[in-house]
Formats: C-alpha cells, sequence, structure tokens
C-alpha cells in the first residue's frame, strides 16, 4: 500500500509541470474561447453575454464562408495530392537502393526550413515576372517541341511493341527497354526538326499574376493554389520518408511468393504495398489534414501581397477578427470561428479515423 | 518444354523473352528509376539553388535570369579584393578611408571610325537602398572622396559582330583615380563608393573589373553601388544589407541582429523548459501508475489535433495580465510540449525496468533513480527532443506574432521576415533583402541539421508512425 501511494504522489508530481502547463494554455483556453463566443467581448470592456449572435453573424459573414470554403478545399487537394505523391515517391526511393542515403538528405531540407523563409522564397519565385513565370513562358515557347517529343515516344513506343508481340510474349505496352529507345528517338527527331527549322519558337512575353489575383481556379482562388503547391513542396519529403520506413518493414519474401503466383507489379502494389501500407497511410493522412487545416503562416506572411478574399483561410480569419487592422477586436466572432475550425479538425480526424479503421478490419 | 508447348497452343512461333533481353529490362528500368529521382531531387535542391543565387544579385527579379554573375565570378572577387584594399586597407569588406587611393580602370569600345570619348565621372551622392538606412546613412563618399582621370590608352580589339564573323573595333581604357581628401577635419570610414559614367551611346562597355549595378537612359549611364566592396563586400552584399539597413531609427542598431538575439534566447528557452517537462512527464506517463494518467495522456493526444488559433485569445490575455506580453518570456512559457512527451514516454517504455525497481528495493526514491540512473541513460532521446524543441521554437511564427507586437527591436526572427516582406518585398520591392534576410534566418537551423542530422531524420520517422 505504502509504495502505491508513493507511486501515485510521485507520478503526479512528476507530470505536474506539464499538467499546469496543458491547464492553463490549453484546457482552460478552450474553456475561455467556447465562453467568449457567445459574448461580444473586444479585449477591454467586461464582456457581455449575446446568446448566438455571433454564430448566427458568422453564417451570414460572406469572408467566414469564403475562409470556410478555402480551408476545406485547400485541404482537400493539397491531402490528396501530397499523400499521392509522397507514396509515388517512396516507391521509387525504395527501389533506388544506392541513392537512399542521399536521398533522405536532400529530400528532408525543405522541411526543416520555417514556414516564413520558405514563403519568402516562393514569393519571389511566384512574382508576377518572376521564375516560376518564366518556366511557363518557356514551357509556351516551346511547346510544339514538347508536344513532338510525346508524339515520337507513343508512335515509336507502339511500334516497337507491336513488333515484339508478334515473336515474343510478355512485352509491356511501357516496356522500359523500349521507352529508353523511344525518348531517344523521339528527342533526335525533335532536334533533327528543330535545326531544320521546321518548329518554330512560339515568342511569348508572359506575366502571370499568380498571388495578386481575385481570379479562381476549379473551386479554389488562384492565390491558394500558389500556396497549396509550396506546401506539397514543403510537406511531401517528411511524408516520403514516413512511407518509406513503411515501405522497407515490408518483408520481401511477400513479393516474392506473388511473383511467382504470376502477379504483375500493378497487382503486386494493390494487393501487397497498399494494405501492408495502411497504418503508416492513416498517419499521414491525419498528420496532413490538421497541418492543411491550421494553415496560417504562409497567409499571414502573404499579407497584402494577395486580396483577402483569394488567400483568407479559417486559421487566418480567426486572427484577422481578433486583431482587425485598425478596428476593435471582434473576439466574439473570432472565438466562435475557432470554435467552428477545432470542431472542423476533430470531425474530420475522426471520421478519417473510423474509415481507416473500418478499411483494415476487412 | 512447357512454354514451347503453350505457345506452339496459341500462335506459331511465339516465346518468351531472351535472357540477354530480360537482363537490358531491368538495366533500363534502373535508368528510368534514377532519372526520375535526378529530376525529382533537382526540383527540390534547384530552387533552394536558384533562390539563393538571386540573395546574392543585386536585381533577384531579372530578366532573364543569368546564372553567371559578378557574385559567382571568381575574376570580379579577385578584382573586389583588390578594390577593398586599396580604399579601406580591408581585402574581405572593402570600404574608403582616409590616404585611399583607388584605381578604377573602364575599357569603352566603339566601331573603328567612331570616336571615343572620355566619359563623364562622378561620385554621387546615392543613397544605398529605399528602406530606413537612407535616414540613417550619415557619410556619404561624394563628400570626403575625388575622383580624377589618371592615364587613358588606345588599343584595337575584335568583336563578333551581330551577323556573325569579326570585325575590328577600336577601344580605350581610361584609368581612374579615386583619393580621399584630406582637408577635412572629421575623416569617418566610409561604407560604400558610389560611382556614375555618362558616356555618349556611340560607344559602349567592354571591360571593367566589377560590372556596373545598373545602366540607365540607354547604356549612356552606367552606375556602380559601390567600387571598394571587397570580396564578401561583393559576394554578399545583400546580406550585409540587411544586417545594416533594418535599423532602429533612433539608435542605430540593426533590428535584424536583435531579432537573432531574441530567437536564440527563446528557442535556448524553450528547449530548457522543454526537457525539464518532457523528461519528467513522459516518465511519469510510461513508468509510474497513478490516477488520472490514461485522461491525462487523453487529453495530450487530443491538444495534438487542436491548433493553435483555437487558444490563442485566451493565452494571449494571461500574458496580457501578467504584464508579459512584449517580452521573451510569454513565448517560451506558452508552448504545449505534448508531442515532446509522447516522445519521451515512448523512449522510457523501451527502457529496461530492471535496474530501476533493484534501486527503488535499495530504498532510493523515485525522483533519485529518475535523476541518477535514468536521465544518464536517455540522452539519446534528450538530445532528439533537444533539436525538435530549438527546431521549433525557432521556426515558429504564429505565437511570437501574437505575443511579441511592439517595439520593432522586440520581435523574433520569423515575425521580423514578415516586416521585411512588407517594407520590402513589393513587386518593384528590393527582393535582394528579403531573400538574403530569409537564407539568414535558416543559418541556425540548418546547422543544427548538418550536424545531427541522423538523429532528426530517424525520428521523424519513430514520431509519425505511432
Amino acid at each position: 500500500m505504502g509504495r502505491a501511494g508513493s507511486e501515485e504522489r510521485s507520478g503526479w508530481l512528476f507530470i505536474l509541470p506539464f499538467t499546469v502547463s496543458m491547464a492553463l494554455f490549453f484546457v482552460y483556453a478552450i474553456v475561455r474561447t467556447a465562453y467568449y463566443s457567445f459574448t461580444d467581448f473586444d479585449l477591454f470592456k467586461a464582456p457581455s453575454f449575446v446568446g448566438l449572435s455571433n454564430y448566427t453573424a458568422l453564417v451570414s459573414d460572406e469572408l467566414f464562408l469564403t475562409a470556410l470554403r478555402n480551408t476545406i478545399g485547400f485541404s482537400l487537394i493539397v491531402t490528396t495530392v501530397q499523400t499521392a505523391l509522397a507514396l509515388a515517391l517512396a516507391v521509387l526511393v525504395n527501389h533506388a537502393v544506392r541513392a537512399r542515403g542521399l536521398v533522405r538528405t536532400v529530400f528532408y531540407l525543405p522541411s526543416i526550413m520555417s514556414s516564413a523563409a520558405m514563403t519568402l522564397i516562393f514569393l519571389w519565385l511566384f512574382q508576377r515576372d518572376g521564375f516560376m513565370t518564366a518556366i511557363v513562358g518557356v514551357v509556351l515557347a516551346y511547346h510544339r517541341h514538347i508536344l513532338l517529343f510525346f508524339v515520337g515516344i507513343a508512335a515509336v513506343q507502339g511500334a516497337l511493341v507491336l513488333k515484339a508481340r508478334r515473336r515474343y510474349d510478355g512485352v509491356s505496352i511501357f516496356d522500359p527497354f523500349f521507352l529508353l529507345v523511344a525518348a531517344a528517338s523521339a528527342l533526335t527527331l525533335v532536334v533533327a526538326c528543330a535545326l531544320a527549322g521546321l518548329l518554330p519558337v512560339f515568342d511569348n512575353d508572359l506575366r502571370v499574376s499568380w498571388l495578386n489575383t481575385q481570379q479562381r481556379f476549379f473551386f479554389m482562388p488562384v492565390t491558394l493554389w500558389s500556396v497549396a503547391l509550396m506546401n506539397i513542396f514543403t510537406t511531401v519529403p517528411t511524408l516520403m520518408l514516413l512511407f518509406l520506413a513503411g515501405l522497407q518493414s515490408i518483408p520481401n519474401a511477400l513479393y516474392d511468393a506473388a511473383e511467382i503466383d504470376g502477379a504483375n507489379a500493378f497487382q503486386r502494389f494493390r494487393h501487397i504495398t497498399v494494405p501492408a501500407l495502411r497504418p503508416v497511410t492513416f498517419a499521414v493522412v491525419t498528420m496532413s489534414i490538421i497541418g492543411t487545416l491550421q494553415m496560417f503562416d504562409q497567409v499571414a506572411i502573404l499579407g497584402d501581397a494577395a486580396p483577402l478574399a483569394s488567400r483568407v483561410t479559417l486559421a487566418y480569419y480567426v486572427y484577422e477578427n481578433a486583431f482587425p487592422a485598425g478596428a476593435s477586436s471582434r473576439i466574439g466572432m473570432a472565438s466562435a470561428a475557432a470554435l467552428v475550425l477545432g470542431i472542423l479538425t476533430i470531425a474530420v480526424v475522426y471520421v478519417q479515423k473510423s474509415v481507416g479503421v473500418k478499411e483494415r478490419a476487412e | 518444354m512447357m512454354a514451347r508447348k503453350t505457345a506452339a497452343d496459341a500462335r506459331p512461333s511465339r516465346r518468351p523473352l531472351p535472357a540477354g533481353a530480360l537482363r537490358r529490362r531491368q538495366l533500363a528500368l534502373s535508368t528510368w528509376l534514377y532519372l526520375a529521382l535526378l529530376a525529382v531531387a533537382t526540383i527540390m535542391t534547384g530552387t533552394f539553388v536558384l533562390a539563393f543565387m538571386a540573395s546574392l544579385k543585386v536585381d533577384p527579379l531579372e530578366r532573364p535570369f543569368r546564372v553567371y554573375f559578378d557574385q559567382l565570378n571568381p575574376a570580379a572577387w579577385i578584382a573586389a579584393a583588390r578594390l577593398g584594399q586599396e580604399g579601406a586597407g580591408d581585402a574581405l569588406w572593402g570600404g574608403l578611408s582616409p590616404g585611399a587611393e583607388v584605381d578604377f580602370s573602364v575599357t569603352y569600345g566603339a566601331p573603328a571610325g567612331t570616336e571615343i570619348v572620355e566619359p563623364k565621372a562622378e561620385i554621387p551622392r546615392r543613397r544605398p537602398g529605399s528602406g530606413i538606412a537612407a535616414a540613417l546613412m550619415r557619410h556619404y563618399a561624394a563628400d570626403y572622396a575625388s575622383i580624377a582621370l589618371k592615364s587613358s590608352s588606345s588599343a584595337m580589339m575584335q568583336v563578333r559582330a551581330e551577323k556573325g564573323g569579326l570585325q575590328a573595333w577600336q577601344t580605350r581604357t581610361f584609368v581612374y583615380e579615386i583619393t580621399y581628401r584630406t582637408d577635412g577635419q572629421d575623416q569617418p570610414w566610409i561604407e560604400r563608393t558610389p560611382l556614375n559614367l555618362t558616356a555618349p551611346p556611340s560607344q559602349t562597355l567592354v571591360e571593367s573589373p566589377i560590372s556596373p549595378s545598373r545602366s540607365e537612359r540607354r547604356g549612356r549611364l552606367l552606375s556602380w553601388d559601390n567600387i571598394t566592396p571587397g570580396v564578401l563586400g561583393l559576394i554578399f552584399n545583400n546580406y550585409r544589407r540587411v544586417i545594416n539597413e533594418t535599423a532602429d531609427l533612433e539608435t542605430g542598431k540593426s533590428l535584424f541582429g536583435s531579432w537573432l538575439v531574441n530567437s536564440f534566447a527563446i528557442a535556448a528557452g524553450r528547449l530548457v523548459l522543454t526537457l525539464v517537462v518532457a523528461s519528467l512527464g513522459g516518465y511519469a506517463l510510461a513508468r509510474l501508475k497513478f490516477s488520472g494518467s490514461r485522461f491525462i495522456f487523453a487529453a495530450l493526444l487530443f491538444s495534438m489535433t487542436i491548433p493553435a488559433q483555437v487558444t490563442f485569445v485566451s493565452n494571449y490575455l494571461i500574458f496580457r495580465d501578467l504584464s508579459l506580453l512584449n517580452t521573451p518570456w510569454s513565448v517560451i512559457v506558452v508552448f504545449v510540449a505534448s508531442a515532446n512527451v509522447l516522445l519521451m514516454k515512448q523512449f522510457f517504455e523501451g527502457f529496461p525496468k530492471e535496474i530501476e525497481e533493484a534501486a527503488i528495493m535499495d530504498g532510493a526514491s523515485r525522483f533519485q533513480v529518475f535523476w541518477k540512473i535514468v536521465l544518464p541513460n536517455a540522452k539519446p532521446a534528450l538530445l532528439v527532443n533537444a533539436i525538435l524543441a530549438f527546431q521549433g521554437a525557432w521556426n515558429d511564427f504564429f505565437w511570437p506574432l501574437v505575443l511579441i507586437t511592439s517595439p520593432p527591436e522586440a520581435l523574433t526572427v520569423q515575425v521580423g521576415l514578415l516586416s521585411l516582406r512588407r517594407s520590402f518585398g513589393g513587386a518593384q520591392g528590393d527582393w535582394g533583402l528579403v531573400l538574403a534576410g530569409a537564407f539568414i534566418s535558416i543559418v541556425p537551423v540548418l546547422i543544427l541539421f548538418v550536424l545531427f542530422q541522423r538523429h532528426i531524420v530517424s525520428n521523424e520517422l519513430t514520431r509519425g508512425i505511432t
């Protein structure tokens, strides 16, 4: 009894610093946020109860609805794209045995950088006549070359595969050796045509507003697409490393057995890799969702470089209402929006978790 | 035998690929694999390399994007070192100091038959940048230095004409001497020596020790921001400027410098606090049975999913009521180290129990066991935690943004970058400063990464999966 009692006491003493910090800065903070969301608090005068009016104001605030749409769209797109890319990249790296160490170092770099520094670099990249514009300009200038290159590859590859299939079994459409030959001959073709003057360069003086624009593409502002690109660029490497660790824990014997049973590469991926990676995928998707739903830093650093409606996210909406430029704080609105953000996060993570668990049980 | 039979059943003469062809396919597959990896790695690192190159340039937004310019040209480095040496006896950072005599030679060329006239040379009263530095600048080279033509000589050179083929040009080299006048009473060291050369458009500059910073009026006016840069002053001009030109108007102290100091203080404070909280808390959750431990663990996991934006109003008010706003303490303390506690908990769970139990039997207290036995053996986990805490605090943007708003020198470097962006990062902005600031802010974390790469990478893996 005495020992159990002392363990109880020392347990509480040991956890005390963490408990205090958590109770004060997390639990108490959430409770207060919930309380403020029902008041008209403005940081200075004493809060008075206003019922649900903050929430009704939210629903009729165009900016809040935009922020909500932007956040959900952003989270959906970025999570999907970066999970898929990270998985593809991990499979690639997993096969490239010789380059693994180097790849780990190189790919880890973007994720140690601060979001502020990263955003500034991307802002420079995405200036109206900046480097990104220049790249698109070059692609546009040589679009005929590029088109011819791909048509050439498809033609040569098709011809080679058809010819080989007449004599041999088991020649895939994407036969890597033929593809190498096809790429080389298509490249020669393009160079020859260009030298012969058959492929005029398309002159363009391109200016693209990547950030400072009201335009929308699909269902999200162009500005947020640019931010999404940056977010994917910085997060994919980290997620890739997680997938890579998962891949390396799959025993090779599974693949060997499947190959003997005649499963092709895609079938092996579909029926061995994907199920074995399910726990990692769950972790990756959860991290992505949490990270993207609270997108704030990049948007704040963009600041007046882009119109508010094209960049606002829920997290930024909360901040913007708590510390609006040249107006008094609307803590009530901010708190209500913050609660919406918190509940949205929990709901999405919960749904994702239950779906993930169900799939695992199948 | 089998293969031949089935092939014969289907169609005449269809065989599996021979061994040689299969090996070729393996090789081709590897080629594609490494090509793809190379492409991805190029995109990944290329972005940083390009941005870093741009951060050295006079105009990072220049179009077309040159990859070869003075800051990457060893010949220009040598010239810059000589000019810096002549200007202030400092080959690294240059300048202009009393007694200096600097020779600066420029060569103009023109098609044969066109007369090359002496350009009009002057040392302008130019401010270095658009920022606060303009208001702070006290000494102008124009007030102390004089420029005179020392000698000139003519020559011929071959120039590749536009239509192909060589064309004979005449050239004339003018050697200017810039001297520091020693008549005045006070003789300050001057950071940079600008130069303007105005010449008719019929003649073009073909050679100079360092390239002009810009050319205006269709090449008639060539201007150098600094002709006594020194080698580092040439290469890292933007980096020097971001330190010097983000200065406090009253004290003249470098803001960027104090941002760096603040960030260091906050990161160090958070590191210490996190280590204490996380090792104690992690040990309790891993080893000690006490009522409420499951509840605390659940709250820990929960707190990792909730964005800081949900809790910041209350935390802002707490520090406001304690009058701790705009102090480093608020940013150090506000962080709830859930992830770090989790990491330590996982480490301690994999730690053999027996030694501790033996020590308890011998009458040691829990804290003695923790201090004398557990902690000394937890160094790897503590190191990883320390790195993560430092990196997290250094890169943190949101809490410093909320809790430290004034005065300008109290900001951290990340929030400072935001103010850099606001002041210089417009469409026609001074992007050299912005990029240089961004790269300086990366340096501490980069050093940490290079030193402890192995630990960071391997840990990130375990943290994500659990």
